[in-house]
């Protein structure tokens, strides 16, 4: 602490206990207290910062807002926690190149408002997008609702600056579409913190969409909108996003939001398709006609900006609406083949019944990205988040048998850690280790995470049930 | 050395890592070979075996609903787009090579075409692989879903990595369903700069096309190829929009024929001189493309408009010309911030010019991922000389 706050100044270095207690959360549902926070400013502080916890062999934590659903921003096995709060600027807008250099702490909606004017947008759009970090993004591989059709955080990033665990400064890609050798900017997005910092972003910038058409459809039960899911796919039509709700999902954003879902209807979905305005039409109708042959009750579609956004403010308000029916939740982020939504939607609600817990559902349909909220009260006893998080080990086991993913946007982190396994088999994980090595020799990038440990991980023993 | 290499044919993972788990104890080197399409690219010499992955071939599970496809790795792009036609889907990425070259060499040499910026490349529709590595293990990343972010993401550092770090044995892959309708042109321009503004606007277009692509030969114009394909009337649109932006360049279009599919094979018909690949930021490729054709030995130069990929190809009964202007278009990549690599050249010239004479950013950490993977480095000698 001392010897931080010699290296780098009393103003970038937090340690006293009520400060650090500010750091010890996010998104998730652990907790644990950091040895010191710093506060860079610059990537050669950051650098200085390396070679220090380098020299000392501490832990280093890097952290965006802390918005994160995976405890990747936990210091699990203490030290030093890095917000990169002060390291938040827009470097350059490259309208020519149709790219953004940016520092890693600038939030992800700041970026598509800044090059809006050109008529530009930085695609992936987490929910929490008016808060979160690019570094975030980039540590993450976030996704959103809007990346159904144009990929996620490492389809949008060309080149980064990172910090190595030792101090090394490395700069990797550029503005190009690619660069030669290997794919070090594409294996290190996704990485969780645990292969370096970053401390410069360049991504790609989209023009925008000419236009756009939203329609929401109202179906009786799940597995008639799970179904016109595969079917708008089948039909050869790419929408922007395919967002669907359960009815227990709906009852509370409406008593939330007032996005005008209807509340006696079993399934929602939200279905949006954008791009050059000739066609939309025509694939609108074809839209809502598929929803009609899948017993839709009812199909709305926005004719104005104004409802466009009272139907998307349902979505993305949907998880804080949850405070109305619990005062918990504990959210999974399992990915399935879209073609399986019926029956695994199905094992989901018998999951959570199984351990006397309700379950909302508001998720990325479109890629089969689930959602399931979990609901608890932890005010009625210790086990109830137990509960939970037993019955959210099911449904991931059920995701993966189905053959598909524990994690789809939210990351592994110190969450799902242990369920590592059930997913890769050792030698595919053993794989993954070497570029660790690679990158973090010292294994001091964000320890505890994405790998399972033994300390935290001997009451899970898995063999791989991965197709 | 030896001359001549002992030919393997493994015909599934587990036999493919043991002959990997052999040769890694025998200190003998193994060269991988699909169909061989590309195996000019690299500076390669003679190896122990050749481990031929024509046995790892095949449909492995194609599930049309959810528009993904997992196929052995030793697969024809040709067979793969055969079995996709028949349930109406395709496989949206267009290498050259594309009849013969092999799933598995199309990912390990990061193989694209010009319809990258469209649909993704190579990097953006692998989904999942299985991979045989030199110590004897298989290691599976990714999966069969579209969005998944559990563990590292392996299947980006296969993708161009020239199995330098193991032999891809299976990969999924996003499909998409056939469009309905495809239209296109190919337009003349008298004037580079009119050629590359028209470009630029298509690109650019809310109408989305599917390829943009400048060229010139020796003599001949600058011409730029649209193509659009989609439903009926994205397509309209693309191509009233495509040409109105020609008619603004004082361009003249005619059919588009197979102009598209010409050029994409430049790669497979530039067997004397050298072919320059390099891969630049957007906005420079028109004056780089406009001072290749200056150059004494310059015969093409393809510039795909949309991802900001170029080749030009040299040809000159004066070696030395043919190295002294490679070598200052790969300079010219670097100064404008892109990179690049002689991805092709005659046999005489192959000692005189090395396929990556520069270093990529981030080289140490490259040589540290291959001595983890493959530290007996038996795996391709020669051909990651890019770490």
């Amino acid at each position: 602490m001392r010897g931080l706050v010699a290296l780098l100044g009393p103003a970038k270095v937090l340690g006293t206990h009520d400060d650090l207690l500010l750091y010890e959360y996010d998104g998730a549902v652990d907790t644990a207290t950091p040895d010191a926070v710093v506060l860079p400013e610059s990537t050669a502080d950051v650098a200085a910062l390396a070679r220090f916890c380098h020299e000392h062999a501490v832990p280093i934590v890097p952290r965006g807002a802390g918005t994160g659903l995976s405890g990747g921003a936990i210091p699990v096995e203490g030290g030093v926690v890095v917000s990169f709060a002060r390291m938040a600027r827009i470097l350059e807008i490259d309208v020519p190149n149709l790219r953004a250099v940016v520092q890693p702490g600038l939030i992800n909606l700041h970026l598509s408002t800044a090059v809006a004017p050109h008529g530009l947008y930085f695609v992936p759009d987490p929910s929490s997008q008016k808060a979160c970090t690019l570094g975030g993004n980039v540590a993450e591989n976030s996704g959103g609702p809007h990346t159904l059709a144009y990929g996620v955080t490492t389809n949008h990033v060309t080149g980064v600056e990172i910090v190595l665990s030792d101090g090394t400064v490395a700069r990797l890609g550029g503005r190009a579409v690619e660069d030669e050798g290997y794919d070090l900017v594409g294996s290190f997005v996704g990485s969780e913190g645990t292969l370096g910092l970053v401390t410069e972003i360049t991504v790609k910038l989209t023009p925008l969409p000419e236009d756009k058409r939203t329609l929401m459809a109202a179906f009786p039960t799940m597995d008639e909108a799970s179904e016109t899911v595969s079917a708008i796919i089948a039909a050869g039509i790419v929408p922007s996003a395919i967002e669907m709700m359960d009815q227990l999902a709906t009852q509370a954003v409406e008593a939330s939001v007032h996005a005008g879902y209807p509340l006696d209807a079993g399934g929602i979905l939200l279905v949006e398709v954008d791009g050059a305005r000739d066609g939309l039409d025509d694939t609108r109708a074809r839209i809502e006609a598929i929803c009609r042959d899948h017993a839709a009750s009812e199909v709305r579609v926005a004719t104005s900006a104004l409802e466009r956004e009272r139907l998307w403010a349902g979505r993305k308000g949907a998880f804080a609406a949850m405070g109305r029916l619990s005062p918990d939740y504990y959210v999974q982020d399992g990915v399935i083949p879209r073609t399986r939504l019926p029956d695994i939607l199905r094992l989901v609600k018998d999951a959570g019944a199984r351990h006397g817990l309700q379950v909302a559902n508001v998720f990325h349909a479109g890629d089969g990205n689930l959602h399931p909220l979990i609901l608890f009260d932890s005010r009625l006893g210790p086990d109830q988040l137990e509960r939970a998080k037993a019955a959210g080990l099911e449904i991931l086991t059920a995701c993966v048998e189905a053959g598909g993913s524990i994690t789809g946007e939210h990351g592994v982190g110190m969450e799902k850690n242990c369920f590592m396994p059930l997913q890769f088999r050792p030698s595919d994980l053993a794989a993954m280790h070497r570029l660790k090595e690679a990158f973090d020799p010292a294994g001091l990038m964000n320890p505890g995470k994405v790998f399972p440990t033994p300390s935290r991980c001997r009451e899970f023993a898995f063999a791989s049930t991965a197709r | 050395m030896t001359a001549t290499a002992t030919r393997a044919i493994p015909t599934d993972a587990t036999e493919c890592a043991r002959l990997l788990a052999e040769a890694t104890a025998d200190r003998r080197t193994v060269r991988i070979k699909g169909s061989g399409t590309k195996s000019y690219i690299g500076d390669v010499g003679a190896t122990d075996v050749e481990l031929g992955t024509e046995r790892l071939a095949g449909v492995i599970d194609h599930v049309p609903a959810d528009l993904t496809v997992t196929v052995g790795a030793g697969t024809r792009m040709a067979d793969l787009a055969a079995a996709l036609d028949r349930a109406g889907q395709f496989l949206p990425l267009d290498p050259p090579h594309a009849d013969e070259a092999t799933v598995g060499g199309v990912i390990a040499a990061n193989s694209n075409g010009f319809w990258r910026a469209r649909y993704g490349g190579v990097r953006d529709l692998l989904i999942g692989t299985r991979t045989a590595l030199a110590d004897g293990t298989v290691a599976r990343a990714g999966g069969l879903v579209v969005k998944n972010v559990a563990g590292y993401d392996l299947d980006k550092l296969l993708v161009g990595s020239f199995g330098t770090l193991g032999v891809i044995v299976e990969a999924t892959l996003k499909v998409l369903p056939l469009p309905e309708r495809s239209d296109g042109l190919v337009a003349r321009f008298d004037r580079p700069a009119d050629a590359f503004a028209v470009a630029n606007a298509v690109t650019r277009a809310a109408s989305r096309v599917e390829a943009c692509v400048v060229e010139r030969s020796e003599d001949g114009p600058w011409r730029v190829a649209v193509q659009a394909r989609g439903s009926d009337p994205t397509v309209k649109r693309a191509m009233s929009d495509a040409r109105r932006e020609v008619a603004a360049g004082h361009g003249e279009a005619v059919e588009l024929a197979d102009a598209l599919v010409r050029m994409r094979e430049l790669p497979a018909r530039a067997t004397d001189g050298a072919l320059v690949r390099v891969s630049l930021p957007l906005a420079a490729s028109a004056a780089f493309a406009e001072s290749a054709v200056r150059l004494e030995s310059f015969a093409a130069v393809i510039v795909d408009a949309a991802s900001g990929i170029v080749r030009v190809h040299l040809v000159d009964d004066d070696d030395d010309a043919v190295i002294r202007d490679a070598e200052a278009l790969l300079l010219a990549a670097r100064m404008v911030g892109g990179a690049g690599r002689i991805e092709r050249r005659a046999e005489q010239l192959r000692s005189r010019l090395l396929t990556w004479p520069n270093r990529p950013n981030g080289d140490f950490l490259m040589r540290r991922i291959k001595e983890a993977f493959d530290p007996a480095g038996i795996l391709e000698p020669g051909r990651s000389a890019f770490a």
